[in-house]
């Protein structure tokens, strides 16, 4: 066939092999269910566009803030439009769900129970030491409502339809989704308010939130009052103005124009003040005037100058490994060594050092093994090594940054740093350190912690006796006057009620320890007992003292869970409410040994707080635990008749407790280890980091790097706890360390002999080999 | 990695260059033919026979009464200690440091890194002594040099036993005084981490050096001293 007339077929079987290729890419197209990510486009200017855009709600309308009842605005819908949506949830902050790779270990979220003793480390990254919330029976529902307050949308928060469906005790249909809140990071407006977001998803607002904390509207109402089947089209409810009151957005119309457009005020780098509402760490006992910045932020850098990311918002979180973990080889030029040495994981020189202008580190004198073994963050990040270390308090686990009346933040869980642990690329770096607590069911090895309310619920009043002394106090409250305050004197602290319906003890006072319990009024400094001695049987006696008896009986009447009937015994004479009446007789035989006010209960009088409630909080006054072992040991017993399957055994201190032959035992168990995560700021001044000052900043024979101890720290009040030296964290023996510290006593001398050796043997090899070569030369005679 | 190549082929010179020597002058096959090829085959057959024949004498009851002959026991007591001082710091040096340093990734750490340190002291302090009184019984005085072509025909160099012997004290007091520098600097607020790398590179090779330095003088010593006499049985 001639050539002519093959090239038709020729190009028909190419048209052929095009549409096909064409057909199979629609298809794959089709067939993913998603339209096409876009791609960035950056023009390459470095401006960030003005951000005048329309708003529109979760159903993709326009909202106009003058209509009726708006929706809040949905970042889906506003933002979707140019930066497509689908590609930022699978970033750091959104995908931890879904993530394929968990990456370096960061800080967990924990869950805190104070009632329950529970710090219970939570990821759904498979993070050494955590646990899925998935696995100890946390919904995501359940999830957000915990964690909501820093969680900036998306993720858990906003499940799909298919979970929504999978929870049928979830509320989203009330709450809607939390959407990622894309200005929770980018909103350059000063009226962003991380505080307002956390109570509006406490108030279960989730679709209102991101209005709200954004400030582009005001919004009342509360989900959480709302019934399970409202939804957001039943409009408001017409019969209730005041408690159940339907979520409602009120939009400022003048800051919209014409065409119904909002400008948003947005940085394209998160401000500093964005990342640390979730980031912040703080040493708890240090006032704020006396903190100082990361050198970094105050050399003028910002946290993303450093912590990049792309459309995807896969942020660059700076560790060493971040580049061969996520084959993002531009995040090593975003560690120290990136920035400061131009080193790669490695060692190697492929990075340009001197990024933003990063100083070159001279480490003049330090040995190269401390490059080696050493993160940067070592001698250079977190607090210096102190003896007790450094308590601080994270955004997250201690619920910083959310301000109103009451106090959110709470000082549990204790977390503590810089421990010094080997992470997992075989380098030491400083980390931050809780131990957990919780209460769990074990089969064969495994423990499965057992949630909060679930052991509530089975232990009853072992866990309230706080609140009953507070509902006495409280009760008594209702009848004192102005400058009065009914008190519990018991063992060496003064128990008042608070405003939070709970207890403060103050104190301790110089009483006795043993000392019995007394129900006082505290007034003008002082104390008078509740129920003075007197004889009621005297003609005497101040008709006042009956008067305020029956004001006593009256309010105690109204205490909820009350054992009995209120009375005040006063030798034996009995007073109490007959017919809300003041009875005074003679008191029963029975009753005979018993004094003061109390419940008459079977014929019994028994006091106004029981042996093991005022015993407990006496126990626990001036402290920061929560439990007694009498309790532990209670609570196990009760979570046993409970009729959990396996043995019920709680955590704390980083120890184990478990019940044997009846008795609380205690002992060492891996599931009660500390649980770490490394810490990288603040950075310090270089004048700041150890080895500035000498090796014996750690290599010492007492250097708080190698040798403090750190003591297990927990909910349960017990002697039982783990102690750990720092050096054990570092996979090195406290022995060697010691003798190695040791050696720096003895190595300016060494230094001076070497020096010695260098000066006398160097000169007398020159002159050998000066005279040699002087010899050789022919300068020099035969010896 | 490239330490370790070095110090293996340094070793396998110095190793092969003294059994050289002894095949070359003590046996008579080695004069029997000029040829290089079968030269090397003779000494390689002798280097083989010899190997086995050490080996099977070799015992810890051989080593000991060779020990119990070195003449270093019949020192008077001042020398005796030094030159324990002296071996004793050097034998511990130079196994520590390259055991660690051939097989060990991490390098040298823990108590043996102690014990190298402190050895380290005890040898620079050893070898101040040896150099300072006995260095001048090395010292070599070659005659005045013409310019010629002679000075590179290792022919004509009139290499003996002896002058590689006082080469061999040189080169190990040069390389002892580097490795004290290398030493002494690192802990001194004077080098940055490049100068760091340069001054670990630099005490390293000068432990080769040092090594085959020892090596070669011990080999030429020994080699020279007569064997003790054997025991009857």
């Amino acid at each position: 066939m001639s050539g002519p007339d093959r090239t038709p077929l020729r190009t028909a079987g190419a048209a052929l092999v095009m549409a096909l290729a064409l057909a199979a890419g629609l298809a794959a197209q089709a067939g993913s269910g998603q339209p096409a990510a876009q791609a960035p486009a950056w023009d390459g200017h470095r401006t960030i566009p003005a951000h005048l855009i329309p708003l529109r709600d979760e159903n993709d309308e326009p909202i106009i803030p003058t209509e009726a009842q708006p929706l809040p605005y949905s970042a889906r819908y506003t933002c979707g439009p140019c930066h497509d949506y689908g590609t930022i949830r699978g970033g750091w902050h959104f995908g931890a769900m879904t993530a394929a790779a968990s990456g370096r270990p960061g800080e967990p979220w924990l869950e805190v129970d104070a009632r329950t003793g529970t710090i219970l480390p939570l990821s759904y990254r498979r993070w050494a030491g955590t646990f899925d919330p998935r696995a100890v029976g946390l919904t995501a529902w359940d999830f957000t409502l915990l964690f909501g307050r820093h969680l900036p949308g998306g993720g858990p928060a906003e499940p799909s339809d298919a979970e929504v469906e999978a929870e049928p005790d979830a509320r989203w249909s009330v709450s809607g989704k939390a959407e990622i809140n894309c200005l929770a990071c980018h909103n350059g407006s000063g009226r962003q308010d991380p505080g307002e977001w956390a109570k509006q998803v406490l108030r279960e607002n989730l679709r209102w939130a991101a209005t709200a904390a954004a400030g582009l509207g005001e919004v009342g109402g509360m989900a959480s009052r709302l019934k399970g089947t409202w939804d957001v089209f039943d409009g408001p409810n017409p019969d209730d103005h005041e408690w159940a009151v339907v979520p409602e957005v009120r939009y400022r119309p003048s800051d919209f124009d014409s065409k119904h457009r909002y400008f948003f005020d947005l940085n394209y780098q998160p401000s500093d003040e964005r990342c640390l509402a979730c980031h912040a760490v703080s040493p708890k006992d240090e006032p704020k005037w006396a903190a100082d910045a990361d050198v970094h932020a105050a050399a003028g850098l910002k946290c993303a100058d450093c912590h990049r990311n792309d459309l995807g918002h896969a942020m660059v979180r700076g560790y060493e490994a971040e580049a061969s973990e996520t084959g993002n080889k531009t995040a090593a030029a975003f560690t120290c060594r990136g920035c400061h040495l131009g080193e790669d994981a490695e060692g190697g020189k492929t990075v340009v050092p001197g990024r933003l202008g990063a100083p070159y580190p001279r480490h003049t004198g330090i040995p190269l093994v401390h490059f080696k073994r050493l993160a940067c963050t070592v001698c250079h990040s977190g607090p210096r090594p102190k003896e007790g270390f450094t308590r601080v308090r994270t955004a997250r686990a201690n619920r910083l940054g959310i301000h109103g009346v009451a106090a959110w933040a709470t000082d549990a869980p204790i977390i503590v740093e810089p421990v010094y642990r080997e992470d997992g690329a075989g380098k030491i770096s400083p980390q931050r350190l809780v131990w957990p607590a919780y209460w769990a069911r074990r089969t064969g090895k495994d423990l499965l912690p057992i949630k909060p309310a679930e052991v509530e619920a089975a232990a009853g009043d072992i866990l309230k006796p706080e609140d009953r002394i507070a509902r006495v106090l409280i009760g008594l409250s209702q009848v004192m006057a102005e400058d009065e305050t009914p008190v519990l004197e018991a063992g060496r602290f003064v128990f008042a009620p608070n405003v939070d319906a709970g207890l403060d003890a103050a104190g301790p006072t110089g009483g006795k320890a043993d000392a019995p319990a007394r129900w006082g009024i505290r007034k003008d400094g002082g104390i008078v007992p509740l129920v003075p001695d007197f004889d009621p049987a005297a003609e005497d006696k101040d008709p006042a003292v009956e008067a305020r008896f029956q004001e006593f009986l009256q309010a105690l009447a109204t205490v909820a869970e009350k054992p009995g009937e209120p009375a005040i015994l006063v030798r034996r004479t009995l007073y109490r409410l007959v017919d809300g009446f003041l009875d005074v007789s003679e008191a029963p035989a029975g009753l005979a040994g018993a004094a003061g006010p109390g419940w008459i209960a079977a014929g019994k009088l028994l006091p106004l707080a029981s042996d093991f409630d005022v015993r407990t909080v006496t126990a626990k006054a001036g402290t920061e635990q929560t439990l007694t072992e009498e309790q532990v040991a209670l609570v196990l017993a009760a979570l046993t008749k409970a009729g959990a399957t396996g043995e019920c055994v709680y955590i704390s201190g980083g120890r184990l407790f478990r019940l044997e032959k009846g008795r609380l035992a205690a002992r060492k168990d891996r599931a009660a280890e500390p649980l770490t995560w490394p810490l990288a700021h603040n950075v310090r001044p270089a004048q700041q980091s150890l080895g500035w000052k000498a090796c014996t900043d750690c290599h010492s024979g007492a250097s708080d790097f190698f040798f403090d101890t750190i003591k297990g720290t927990g909910p349960l009040l017990t002697k039982s706890v783990a102690r750990l030296s720092t050096s054990s964290f570092m996979g090195r023996g406290g022995l060697f360390q010691r003798i190695f510290g040791l050696t720096f006593l003895v190595r300016p001398v060494l230094k001076i002999v070497l020096a010695v050796c260098a000066f006398l043997v160097g000169p007398l090899l020159l002159v050998a080999g000066l005279a040699a070569l002087g010899r050789f030369a022919g300068f020099l005679g035969r010896r | 990695m490239v330490f370790t190549i070095v110090t293996v082929l340094v070793a396998a010179a110095a190793f092969l260059g003294l059994a050289g020597h002894r095949f070359l002058t003590t046996r008579e096959e080695a004069r029997s033919t000029i040829l290089y090829g079968e030269r090397a085959k003779k000494f390689f057959a002798w280097l083989a026979l010899r190997t086995i024949q050490i080996s099977r004498r070799a015992s810890p009851r051989t080593w000991a009464a060779y020990l119990k002959g070195l003449p270093l026991w019949r020192q008077p007591v001042l020398e005796k200690w030094l030159f324990i001082g002296f071996y004793g710091s050097f034998l511990y040096l130079a196994a520590s440091g390259f055991f660690f340093g051939l097989f060990v990734p991490r390098g040298l750490f823990g108590f043996p890194l102690v014990g190298h340190v402190a050895c380290g002291g005890l040898f620079a302090v050893c070898l101040t002594v040896i150099v300072l009184f006995k260095g001048r019984d090395f010292l070599a005085m070659p005659r005045p040099a013409g310019l010629s072509l002679s000075l590179i025909d290792p022919r004509k160099m009139a290499i003996t036993a002896a002058r590689v012997k006082r080469w061999a004290f040189w080169v190990f007091a040069s390389a002892g005084f580097l490795l004290t520098v290398t030493a002494l600097v690192p802990m001194l607020p004077w080098f940055g981490t490049p100068g760091q790398k340069i001054l670990f590179e630099l005490h390293r090779y000068s432990a080769v050096a040092s090594a085959a330095a020892a090596l070669v003088f011990a080999g030429l010593e020994i080699f020279e001293r007569p064997a003790p006499a054997r025991s009857p049985d």
